[in-house]
């Protein structure tokens, strides 16, 4: 459909008259461009024709829809050569058509959709040969359990040392009619495309509501709904990526209301299909596991309240509250990694968390002296019955408890024009506990600190150095670790705007 | 501080809605000054952007969706000026009244005709915008024509008070036009401006007075050395005036000032957010009293 439209936009292009000149400029032969010279003045002509006409209708429309006596003012004086200076409208009353002049001018709409291209390039490595960026998944309490082959691009887990090519983006937007718009975001990784966000949002609706659905980045965090160009730092804040694998991207429903307040204030409920490895992962009932229930969908929801109390013209402040639940949740755990699930639980999970952001815009020029300020804490509970032991279904199996919580703080300044310096401070497992079952116990937190010093020629690119120096707790051993990220990121085509 | 304890007011204020005046939300204090003199007390203006910001680059604050929640009508520059944050405040504002393409949407740079258009979309050439120059509020004579574009749309809005709209645009116009044969007559002879940005280009093309060149080297890149050489070495032993806003950084200007024995000036490329007419009026006359200074 799309492919159809590209070439139906190409074929009008070509054929417009306005593509004549330089084509008829390139060709040797005086004939024909003499022809084209002529056809080019009728052409113009015919529009200073076309445009007299239309002027003589519209005095006859105004005179007719408003009989007011011509002012006294004569006519405009004259404007200066260098090129029309616009449409020149009788002075007095223009009847103006509603429908008309509401437009926009920009050059992102002359392709609809507008389109941008993301790319996002590395070079990472790190003192533990090149295995740092996998610690995260083993650290104490935060094992992955998804008990099946990795599909997912991972966000912010292990990178390859060297050089690497993150995901390369494609994003799509656009207004769909008068009742819809569209964003499609491809992500393409490692040969292969995957769809990062493709949804639809209402434009007209009670006022005030706004309907998001299809597969999008969840509404709840401050960080959550960000694509990893848009973080701040290389990788994914500690909290998301061990808390919801990454980041909490479903299928599903949101409806949002603003309503008519003071002070900003957006809530927010989800209804999601429930595809996340971490708080809501469906394997349902196969003959590879007989001991899990399958659940139709939606199997996870959220709901979120943001309040931003105003706080003057240079900055902003916004908080937030979240809450989530996933209501069929399975795990397989296979600690020795020897193909037989040792164990597999089966049950529900919620989530809550606050986040936090201020923002100040400092007078400088080029970024310098803007300061950004922001933090999260979520906790996690997964209660959850044992149902299979050594790969052997279990009936009346104990109930387990796993608590865990995590925060990051960072801030980001604007240490000179176009340079930013970044500093965050990420620790996960204050709570780390599991209750009942033989599991059980208590675990010890895992720290990261992370510093990254960006420049930024222009809007439209970036590049970024980060250091990380980490500490996790792993299977009761501190592991600790340093990594080095030099990252590109190049944004193609339309501007898009920065969301706050 | 000041909000909280108006809670209570504005939402008494909000059960009464019938026959308010209309809600009002300009993205510059240019477009701001507009609508307060089109609009007079028909209209409550609210200024998204403080003027003392490069209009180009801020951030889409909440504070500015729950303006433009409530807003009957939106008054934007356009040209992708805004292109940076309004887009995304407009995506949060959850008010569909005022989306591009509805009677609620305004834009000026959509009445008019624009200069420069249809620059390739090259970003190696700065931060170009092909869909024409958006900086004509420093030009009175097309501000006079938004003035009666946006008479027009507030009178299909809010028909009662047409005529009054009506009325106050044509006297803004008047008044530009009493002043436009002075500005030109005092601005003669100027033997050109060097900006820092294309945003005086509207001026200089009405009071007929060329452009020297600009500060960045390209647009929103900031000034490198050797462009501020280059400029030296084409413009010494020449006339003109170096002109800049209050957001534009003064190290160019001043470097610039310095080695070609040129005046420099830092103006306010924006009224106050709540001045009228007059103050945009007097703005210009420093404007052009500044480009005239090139003379001497």
């Amino acid at each position: 459909m799309r492919v159809r439209t590209i070439g139906l936009i190409l074929a009008l292009a070509s054929g417009i008259p306005g593509a004549a000149p330089a084509r008829g400029a390139e060709s040797p032969a005086p004939p024909l461009n003499e022809k084209l010279e002529s056809l080019l003045r009728q052409q113009a002509e015919l529009r200073q024709k076309l445009d007299q006409l239309e002027r003589e209708i519209r005095a006859l429309a105004g005179g007719a829809a408003a009989p007011v006596p011509a002012p006294a003012e004569p006519a405009r004086p004259p404007l200066t050569a260098t090129g029309p200076r616009g449409p020149q409208d009788p002075v007095g009353l223009i009847p103006l058509n509603l429908a008309e002049g509401t437009g926009q001018v920009t050059s992102a709409t002359e392709f609809n959709p507008s389109i941008s291209v993301i790319l996002d390039g590395l070079y990472y490595n790190d003192n533990r040969g090149g295995t740092a960026g996998e610690l995260a998944a083993e650290a104490d309490g935060f094992h992955s359990h998804g008990g099946e082959e990795e599909g997912h691009h991972h966000h912010g887990g292990a990178v390859d040392r060297g050089f690497s090519l993150r995901e390369t983006e494609l994003a799509f937007s656009g207004s769909v009619d008068p009742y819809f718009d569209a964003w499609a975001i491809v992500a393409l990784a490692d040969g292969e495309a995957e769809v990062e966000e493709a949804y639809l949002q209402t434009r007209r609706l009670l006022p005030g509501l706004q309907i998001k659905a299809g597969k999008f980045y969840s509404g709840i965090g401050h960080i959550n709904k960000q694509h990893p160009h848009q973080w701040d730092f290389v990788d994914q804040a500690l909290p998301y990526q061990l808390l919801f694998g990454g980041s909490i991207n479903d299928t599903g429903v949101q409806i949002n209301w603003l309503p008519n307040l003071p002070v900003y204030t957006l809530i927010g409920v989800e209804a999601l299909q429930g595809d996340n490895e971490a708080v809501a992962h469906h394997l349902g009932h196969s003959a590879d596991h007989p001991y899990f229930e399958s659940k139709a969908g939606p199997r996870m929801w959220n709901a979120f309240l943001k309040v931003a109390p105003d706080v003057g013209v240079a900055s902003a402040l916004q908080g937030g509250v979240f809450y989530g639940t996933g209501r069929r949740h399975q795990e397989l755990h296979d600690e020795d990694e020897d193909g037989v699930v040792d164990e597999a639980f089966q049950g529900t999970t919620r989530f809550f968390g606050t986040d936090w952001v201020y923002k100040y815009e400092s007078n400088r020029h080029y970024g310098a002296g803007n300061l950004t300020l922001q933090g999260e804490y979520l906790r996690r509970v997964k209660q959850l019955g044992l149902v299979a032991e050594g790969g052997e279904p279990l009936s009346g199996g104990p109930e387990v408890e796993f608590t865990q919580d995590a925060f990051y703080l960072q801030g980001l300044y604007g240490i000179a024009p176009r340079w930013t310096l970044g500093l965050r401070l990420e620790v996960a497992g204050m709570t780390n506990q599991v209750e009942g079952g033989e599991e059980a116990g208590e675990w010890g937190e895992s720290r990261r600190y992370a510093a990254a010093l960006a420049f930024n020629p222009t809007e439209f690119s970036r590049l970024r150095l980060q250091f990380n120096r980490g500490r996790f707790s792993v299977g009761g051993v501190e592991e600790s670790f340093n990594q080095v990220f030099l990252q590109f990121q190049i944004s193609l085509g339309a501007h898009g705007a920065h969301k706050f | 501080m000041k909000n909280f304890l108006s809670v209570p007011i504005l939402l008494a204020l909000a059960a009464f809605p019938a026959a308010a005046a209309l809600d009002v939300v300009a993205t510059t204090s240019s477009m701001g000054m507009l609508a307060r003199t089109v609009g007079g007390d028909a209209v409550t203006v609210t200024v998204l952007a403080p003027p003392d910001r490069d209009a180009h680059y801020l951030l889409a604050k909440p504070s500015m969706m729950v303006a433009l929640r409530r807003a009957d009508l939106l008054v934007a520059v356009g040209a992708d000026l805004e292109i940076g944050w309004l887009p995304a405040a407009l995506a949060g504002c959850n008010n569909s009244r005022i989306l591009p393409g509805q009677p609620g949407y305004f834009e000026g740079a959509a009445q008019l005709d624009l200069i420069e258009k249809g620059q390739a979309p090259d970003r190696s050439k700065g931060d170009v915008h092909p869909a024409g120059n958006p900086h004509f509020y420093l030009d009175p004579e097309r501000m006079a024509q938004v003035a009666r574009a946006l008479a027009a749309r507030l009178s299909a809005l809010f028909p009662a008070e047409g005529p009054r709209f009506q009325a106050n645009a044509e006297a803004f116009s008047r008044s530009v036009a009493a002043r436009l044969g002075g500005w030109r007559r005092e601005a003669a002879g100027s033997p050109g401006v060097l900006f820092f940005h294309k945003d005086g280009n509207y001026l200089a093309d009405l009071l007929g007075v060329p452009v020297l060149g600009y500060v960045e080297p390209l647009p929103g890149i900031p000034p490198t050395a050797g462009h501020l050489k280059g400029l030296v070495a084409r413009l010494a032993g020449t006339k003109g005036v170096i002109l800049y806003t209050t957001f534009q950084p003064g190290e160019g200007p001043e470097f610039l000032a310095a080695n070609l024995k040129w005046r420099k000036e830092q103006l306010p490329l924006e009224v106050g957010m709540k001045d009228d007419g007059q103050a945009y009026l007097a703005l210009i006359d420093r404007w052009v009293k500044a480009v005239a200074s090139g003379r001497s």
